[in-house]
C-alpha cells in the first residue's frame, strides 16, 4: 500500500501522483487529508484502489476508466461523472448528480444521495442505500439505478432505457415514469446486486428485494405524438 | 381563382405554419437556421475603408499577409496553431452522415484548420483525418469518452448554441439508426431530445470547477473553450472568462442546427454582429481582451463576414452552414428527392427528416453514398482557401500584414444601427451614432 498526504499538494500534483502510482501497478493507495477538495482522482485510467481518508468535493473520480475509489466521508457534486468503468464506494452521502452520465461501472452510496442522482446515465449500476433527492434518474438512457430508501419528486423523469428500483416510498414519479412490482426473476437479480454491493449490516436494514418497485419508461415521450400533448406540456 | 392580395400579417408562411400546428398539435421542427427576412443589423451593414492617401496598402495579391491563428494562450501548455482563422464548428455524427464528418475533417486539415466533434461523441475516422480536432463536451454527454477527450487538441465546453440558446438539440427517430443509437447509448429510433443543462453543474460557479476538471483530465495541456449561444453576451462572456476559459466562442442567432423548434431559430438570441461587439466589450471590461481569444460563429458566409468579425475583435470564426453548403447542401441535383420531403433546392431546411437529398444530414447508407468523401473534402478545402484569400485581400487593402491587425477603424457603418452597435462612424460622417 502507498500513502499520500494531500496537505500542501496542488490538485495537479496530487492527481499526477495518483496516476503515476496506478500506472506503476500500485494496488492500494491511501490519500490522507483530502480536505473535501474538488477534482480529486479525475481521469484515472489504470486499475487500482484509491481510498480517501475523508470527504471529497466536486467531480471526484470524474472521467475515469477502471479505477476503484473508496471515500471515508461524503462526496460533492458529480461523483464519478462520465465514468466508463470502475467501482466507487461512498461511506457517507453524495451531492447532486452522483453518477451523472456514467457509461459503465458501479457507484455505491451507503448514505443518501442528493438531487439528480444518475442523471443521463448511459450504463453501469448505481446503488444508494439511503434516500435520494428530486429528479433522480432524469433522462436515464441505460444501466440500473437502485434506491433502497425513499425518492424525491420527479423520480425517473423522461427515461429512455434505464431500469430503476426503489425499496422505499416514491414521493412522486416523473413524467412518463411507470412503476410496477418486480418479477421473481428481477427480485433475484436485485438481491444478488444488493448482497454483493452492500455491507451485510446495511443490507439487513433494507427491505427484501421482492418488496422493491420497478420504474421504467412508459415510452410516451420516446417519439413525438400529438395524442400525448398533455404529457408533452408537463414534460420537464 | 388568382389570389389578388396576400396579407402581410397572415402571409403564406404564417398560414402554412398555423395549419401545420393544427394538424400535428406540436410546435414545428426543422433544421438549417433562421429563415426570417433580414431586418436586423448584420456584417452587410459595414464597409471596409481601404487605404488611399492616409494609409498605404499592401500589394493585394503578393505581399505577405499572415493568417496564422493561435488559440489558447492563456493557460494551456499547448495552444492550437492554425494556418487560417476560419474553423469548422461542431456538428454531430448523427445530425451529419459519416461521410460528411470525415469530409469536414479531411478538408479542414488540408486547409490547415480545425474541425470539431459534436453532440454524439468522436468518430475515430474523424480523429484520424483531423490535424486539429476540438472535442465538444455537451450537456447530453452522448458518447463521452475520456480516451477520446485525451486525444483532442482542444476541449470545448458547450453551454449553448446560437440557433437555440437555452435548449438542447433534437435528433428525430429517423436518424437514430442502429449505429447512432449505439454511439449515444439510446434505444434505436427514439426522438432524442438533448438536455439543455449539463448533468453535473448549474451556474457559473460550478463551471469554474468543471473547467478545472477538464484541465486535470487533459493534464493542463490543451486549451479549454467555452461556447455559448448569444443572449446576454456581455455578462456571459465575463463569466466564461472568470471560469478560466482560454477561448470563448459566441454563436449568434444566425447560427445553424440540424433540428430544433423553428421558433428558437427565429426568435431567440441576438444577432452575430451585436454578439461580437458585446463579447469584445466584455473582455476589454475585465482586462482580458487579447489574453482570452474570441471565436465568432453564426451565419458567417464568406471571407468578408469573417474579416469584419475579425476587425471587430474576433480571433477566428467558425463556419457550419457555409461548410455544409460547400458539401452540396441545397444544390439543385436529385430534384425528385427534394420534392419527396416537401423541399426544393435553395429552400431546403429539412435536415431533421434524415432524408437529405445530397447525403449530408442523413444516416441512410444509399443517400450517404451521394457524398463522396474525397471530392467533398476538396470542396471544403477550396472554400476555406477562398475565404482566407478574401480575408487577406481585404486586410492588404487596409494596409495590414496580418489579418489579425484588422480593427474597427478599418470600417465605416452603412446604417445608424450598425454605427451604434459597433461604435463605428456612420459612412459620410465622422460621428459614431449615439455618442
Amino acid at each position: 500500500m502507498s500513502e499520500l498526504d494531500a496537505t500542501g499538494l496542488s490538485t495537479l500534483d496530487l492527481n499526477s501522483r495518483l496516476r503515476d502510482l496506478a500506472l506503476a501497478g500500485t494496488e492500494a493507495i491511501h490519500v490522507r487529508n483530502p480536505g473535501a477538495r474538488h477534482n480529486l482522482a479525475v481521469a484515472m485510467l489504470h486499475p487500482g484502489h484509491v481510498r480517501f481518508d475523508g470527504s471529497v468535493g466536486y467531480y471526484c473520480g470524474g472521467l475515469s476508466d477502471g479505477i476503484s475509489i473508496e471515500i471515508d466521508g461524503s462526496a460533492g457534486w458529480g461523483l464519478a461523472e462520465s465514468m466508463l468503468n470502475g467501482n466507487f464506494r461512498v461511506h457517507g452521502n453524495a451531492g447532486n448528480g452522483a453518477g451523472a452520465a456514467i457509461r459503465g461501472g458501479t457507484v455505491v452510496i451507503e448514505g443518501n444521495a442528493a438531487a439528480r442522482l444518475g442523471v443521463s446515465m448511459k450504463g453501469g449500476t448505481i446503488i444508494v442505500a439511503g434516500d435520494c433527492g428530486y429528479m433522480a434518474g432524469f433522462m436515464g438512457q441505460k444501466g440500473t439505478l437502485i434506491v433502497c430508501g425513499n425518492t424525491g419528486e420527479a423520480f425517473a423523469d423522461s427515461l429512455y432505457a434505464t431500469m430503476c428500483y426503489v425499496g422505499g416510498e416514491i414521493k412522486a414519479l416523473g413524467t412518463d415514469a411507470v412503476a410496477s412490482a418486480v418479477t421473481g426473476e428481477e427480485a433475484a437479480e436485485l438481491e444478488t446486486l444488493l448482497t454483493a454491493y452492500l455491507p451485510p449490516e446495511i443490507r439487513a436494514t433494507k427491505p427484501p428485494a421482492a418488496q422493491f418497485r420497478k420504474v421504467v419508461a412508459g415510452r410516451k415521450l420516446w417519439n413525438f405524438d400529438k395524442r400525448n400533448w398533455k404529457t408533452w406540456q408537463e414534460a420537464l | 381563382m388568382a389570389v389578388r392580395q396576400q396579407s402581410g400579417i397572415f402571409s403564406p408562411g404564417v398560414v402554412e405554419s398555423i395549419q401545420n400546428k393544427a394538424a400535428t398539435g406540436l410546435y414545428e421542427m426543422r433544421g438549417f437556421g433562421t429563415l426570417r427576412e433580414r431586418r436586423w443589423s448584420t456584417f452587410d451593414d459595414l464597409t471596409f475603408l481601404p487605404c488611399s492617401l492616409t494609409r498605404i496598402p499592401l500589394e493585394g495579391y503578393r505581399e505577405k499577409c499572415s493568417t496564422k491563428t493561435v488559440l489558447g494562450k492563456r493557460y494551456a501548455k499547448k495552444p492550437i496553431e492554425l494556418d487560417i482563422p476560419v474553423m469548422i464548428t461542431g456538428m454531430s455524427w448523427g445530425a451529419l452522415s459519416y461521410n460528411a464528418k470525415v469530409a469536414l475533417a479531411k478538408g479542414a486539415s488540408a486547409a490547415g484548420s480545425s474541425n470539431t466533434t459534436g453532440d454524439g461523441g468522436m468518430l475515430m475516422a474523424e480523429r484520424e483525418n483531423s490535424r486539429t480536432l476540438i472535442y465538444e463536451v455537451l450537456p447530453s454527454r452522448y458518447g463521452i469518452n475520456i480516451h477520446h477527450m485525451r486525444m483532442a487538441d482542444a476541449i470545448e465546453l458547450t453551454i449553448g448554441q446560437g440557433a437555440k440558446p437555452g435548449t438542447g438539440g433534437l435528433l428525430l427517430g429517423s436518424k437514430v439508426s442502429d449505429r447512432i443509437a449505439e454511439q449515444r447509448d439510446l434505444p434505436i429510433g427514439v426522438d432524442q431530445r438533448s438536455p439543455a443543462r449539463h448533468p453535473d453543474m448549474l451556474g457559473p460557479d460550478d463551471m469554474i470547477i468543471k473547467v478545472e476538471e477538464l484541465r486535470e483530465a487533459t493534464d493542463w495541456q490543451v486549451p479549454i473553450f467555452i461556447k455559448m449561444g448569444a443572449s446576454r453576451v456581455f455578462d456571459d462572456v465575463k463569466l466564461a472568462a472568470k471560469a478560466g476559459a482560454d477561448v470563448i466562442v459566441v454563436d449568434g442567432m444566425e447560427g445553424g442546427t440540424g433540428a430544433s423548434p423553428s421558433i428558437f431559430q427565429e426568435h431567440t438570441g441576438i444577432p452575430t454582429l451585436g454578439a461580437v461587439c458585446e463579447a469584445r466589450a466584455a473582455l476589454e471590461d475585465c482586462g482580458l481582451y487579447g489574453e482570452v481569444q474570441l471565436i465568432i460563429a453564426g451565419g458567417i458566409r464568406d471571407g468578408v463576414d469573417a474579416a469584419k468579425a475579425i476587425a471587430l475583435g474576433a480571433d477566428a470564426v467558425y463556419i457550419g452552414t457555409a461548410a455544409l453548403i460547400a458539401l452540396n447542401c441545397n444544390k439543385p441535383v436529385h430534384l425528385e428527392d427534394y420534392a419527396a420531403i416537401g423541399a426544393e433546392p435553395y429552400a431546403c431546411h429539412h435536415c431533421h427528416t434524415g432524408r437529405c437529398p445530397v447525403g449530408i444530414t442523413t444516416q441512410d447508407p444509399e443517400l450517404m453514398k451521394r457524398l463522396e468523401i474525397d471530392a467533398a473534402a476538396e470542396r471544403i478545402q477550396n472554400l476555406l482557401h477562398a475565404m482566407t484569400l478574401e480575408i487577406q485581400m481585404l486586410a492588404r487593402s487596409c494596409g495590414k500584414s496580418d489579418v489579425h491587425h484588422l480593427e474597427p477603424e478599418d470600417m465605416a457603418a452603412l446604417t445608424m444601427e450598425a454605427s451604434l452597435i459597433c461604435g463605428i462612424p456612420l459612412a459620410g460622417t465622422r460621428k459614431v451614432f449615439g455618442r
